[in-house]
């Protein structure tokens, strides 16, 4: 492993507030991961409902995980943008 | 008489010290070398209390399902921590806390037993053959520079450092000590041979145990004075034999202000040390010879006694892990039976532990459990008020059915359950919340606790109001005020059997994040009650009065439900700390659900 490298992997441990952003950021995108999961399924789950109103109710749900994801991927944006401003 | 007592020990202790002192600058030196090595003891413990909660607590719960997995967990963490007293204190804590069984807490205690002794080797192999204070020095200095750094992680490593660095000074004090000393005094001359000195030396290793309220701490300094010669061979085994039943005492004080959970974990602790240190007794000149014939095949000098130490300390807690481990779910009824445990009396917290209070994570998971009671309580208090049963609110049957089925109306006193248990048990949660020390980040996780009791009072007070006039319209001749009111009920019951189902863990991995779906259906139905509200007083189907009394009760069904949603929004969490607060950041705000509302369908449940 170079020095460089050393450093990187190193830096999550010296500088407690890139520490921070990192664990944002992995735990971001890891509800997002099953977000997506969540998502695939109700979908799945409607296209199959026969009974309208329960269909209406998962399209519900659906639009909820639906705006979930949305403001998930601006916050895990908006997290990778100020460890890049840190960075600099 | 206790006080007194107490009153008398301290300061007999410390004028014994100062005579001490003033006669023997040497003794001095060991004393002086005792008290940096317990400094160094606290220090690592703050050290590694920092890394407690969230890393222990993760390893724990996936390292005792089994009794070997978590004796195991026993000795691995004690022989990085070398402390078995903070082990056990902290294995009381999870247990008091409810994060583990006895059976498991046990294992842990038999193994950190054996853990402990591999403080023995560290100080006879390492400590005592090499000049450990030149490694002192700089581990003190880079322990407090990192100690003073703001990352909690870079500050808890610190604190183990510096604690290193102390116990090895501590270490080196005490040695220097023992060798100018045995050149003014010999202390071996006051060796007592046979069985009376045995008992008279471990009942000594029990009293500096529990003076110093550290078996490490004892153990090194019985092989620093047995390096010297200042004590013989065999009153050393004896001292260690009295300072492993000594360690006790720390996990037994832990334990008073436990639960009996953690009681019994003591007193599985004492039982199991007891019985170790009565076996070594007994068979005292067997273990000679098997710690001789080991000493000699893994190629230990027959004169070195201070390694031979560290196998006789070993091989007898070795032995008596294998003559009680097969005991040990008679071990844990014996202890259930012995220590029996209160009644579950709602009014009184089960999990608010004092031995919790210090390690933040374990006190806040405490706190949630406790508000995840009182929530259980508030739900059959609310199935009580709505005059329904929780069994049937929670069992497959409709709830539409489970509402017929109750179709009158009885009035149940909710003001004294309110009173006498839900009131006084959030009062505990809070005033255990406010004695908490946390950082920040734990810091909101113990405010979205007060918030959840809050949303539990404000619940119950709403429930109050509601079971007035739902009991007069649900039993009133007619039949429109009846429905809406029974529509009223079937809606507060809905919501607690999803609940139920999100808090299962049945509906989603983003537990969390699904009670958003409740809160739409919640802002939805309010939306429709309006509409319908309107017709039945257009149509002239219920009066001016019924129309405001069900005006008014449909906010408190709209409180009550948007309050019980709260208590899981505040309470629920994910596996990790980190994704929970995560999952915290993405939940949608009121605006944000009213805006997929408006975009979406508009039909009712």
């Amino acid at each position: 492993m170079d020095f460089k490298m050393l450093l990187k992997k190193l830096k999550p441990y010296l500088d407690a507030d890139a520490d921070d952003l990192r664990q944002k950021d992995e735990s971001l995108s890891r509800v997002l991961k099953k977000l997506k999961r969540e998502e695939l399924k109700l979908k799945e789950m409607v296209a199959a409902e026969v009974d309208s109103e329960e269909r209406e109710l998962l399209e519900q749900q659906m639009n909820i995980v639906h705006s979930q994801r949305k403001k998930g991927i601006a916050l895990l944006a908006s997290v990778r943008e100020e460890g890049k401003d840190k960075q600099s | 008489m206790k006080s007194l007592l107490r009153k008398i020990v301290l300061p007999t202790i410390l004028l014994v010290l100062a005579y001490g002192f003033w006669i023997s600058p040497d003794f001095k030196e060991i004393a002086a070398g005792v008290a940096i090595f317990l400094f160094g003891m606290l220090a690592l413990e703050e050290g590694f209390k920092s890394f407690a909660g969230g890393v222990l607590e993760k390893i724990l719960k996936r390292t005792t399902d089994k009794l070997w997995k978590s004796l195991s967990f026993g000795v691995i963490s004690t022989t990085i921590m070398q402390s078995s007293s903070l082990v056990s204190v902290i294995t009381i804590s999870f247990l008091g806390a409810g994060l583990i069984g006895l059976a498991q807490g046990v294992g842990i205690i038999f193994g950190a037993n054996l853990g402990t002794t591999t403080g023995a080797w560290l100080v006879a192999g390492f400590g005592l053959k090499v000049k450990i204070s030149a490694y002192a020095m700089p581990m003190l200095v880079f322990g407090v520079i990192m100690i003073f750094q703001k990352s909690r992680h870079l500050k808890g490593a610190g604190y183990i450092l510096a604690g290193l660095g102390f116990l090895f000074l501590g270490i080196h004090h005490m040695k220097e000590g023992f060798e100018t000393f045995k050149s003014a005094i010999d202390l071996a001359e006051y060796a007592v041979s046979g069985y009376p000195g045995l008992f008279l030396f471990t009942l000594l290793g029990i009293f500096a145990t529990v003076v110093m309220q550290s078996s490490h701490a004892t153990l090194v300094l019985i092989i620093t004075a047995l390096a010297a010669q200042q004590v013989s061979y065999e009153n050393a085994l004896a001292l260690a034999i009295g300072a492993n039943v000594g360690t006790t005492i720390t996990a037994i004080l832990g334990a008073l202000s436990s639960n009996e959970q953690g009681r019994r974990l003591a007193g599985a602790h004492l039982i199991f040390n007891v019985i170790t240190g009565l076996i070594a007794i007994i068979f005292i000149h067997q273990f000679l010879t098997a710690v001789d014939s080991i000493s000699a095949m893994v190629g230990i000098d027959p004169e070195d006694y201070t390694l031979k130490l560290a196998v006789f300390h070993t091989l007898f807690n070795l032995v008596g892990i294998m003559v009680v481990i097969p005991f040990t779910n008679h071990l844990v009824r014996f202890l259930e039976r012995a220590i029996k445990s209160a009644p579950d009396r709602y009014a009184h917290p089960k999990y608010l532990n004092e031995s919790a209070i210090e390690f933040g994570d374990t006190a806040i998971e405490a706190l949630r459990m406790e508000t995840a009671r009182i929530y259980d309580k508030t739900t059959s208090v609310i199935a009580k008020g709505l005059s329904l049963s929780k069994s049937e609110i929670l069992s497959d049957e409709k709830i539409k059915h489970v509402v017929r089925a109750h179709a009158k109306a009885i009035v149940y006193d909710i003001e004294d359950v309110y009173e006498h248990e839900i009131k006084s048990l959030c009062s505990a949660v809070l005033d255990f919340s406010n004695r908490l020390n946390v950082d920040a980040f734990q810091s909101r996780r113990v405010s979205r606790i007060r918030m959840a009791t809050q949303s539990i009072l404000i619940a119950m007070k709403n429930l109050k109001h509601l079971q007035k006039n739902m009991v007069k319209y649900v039993n009133s001749g007619n039949p429109h005020i009846r429905n809406e009111y029974n529509l009223l009920r079937q809606r507060i019951a809905k919501v607690i059997r999803r609940l139920e189902k999100i808090r299962s863990g049945e509906h989603s991995d983003t537990a969390i994040l699904s009670l958003d779906a409740l809160k739409l259906t919640l802002e939805k139905n309010m939306g429709l009650l309006h509409g319908r509200l309107d017709t039945l007083i257009r149509d002239g189907h219920i009066s001016g009065e019924m129309a405001i009394s069900l005006m008014n009760d449909s906010h408190y069904s709209y409180s009550i439900i948007h309050n019980l949603i709260q208590v899981n929004h505040n309470c629920l969490k994910a596996d990790e700390a980190e994704e929970t607060e995560a999952e915290h950041l993405i939940a949608l705000n009121k605006e944000e659900i009213t805006s997929v509302l408006s975009s979406g369908g508009s039909e009712s449940r």
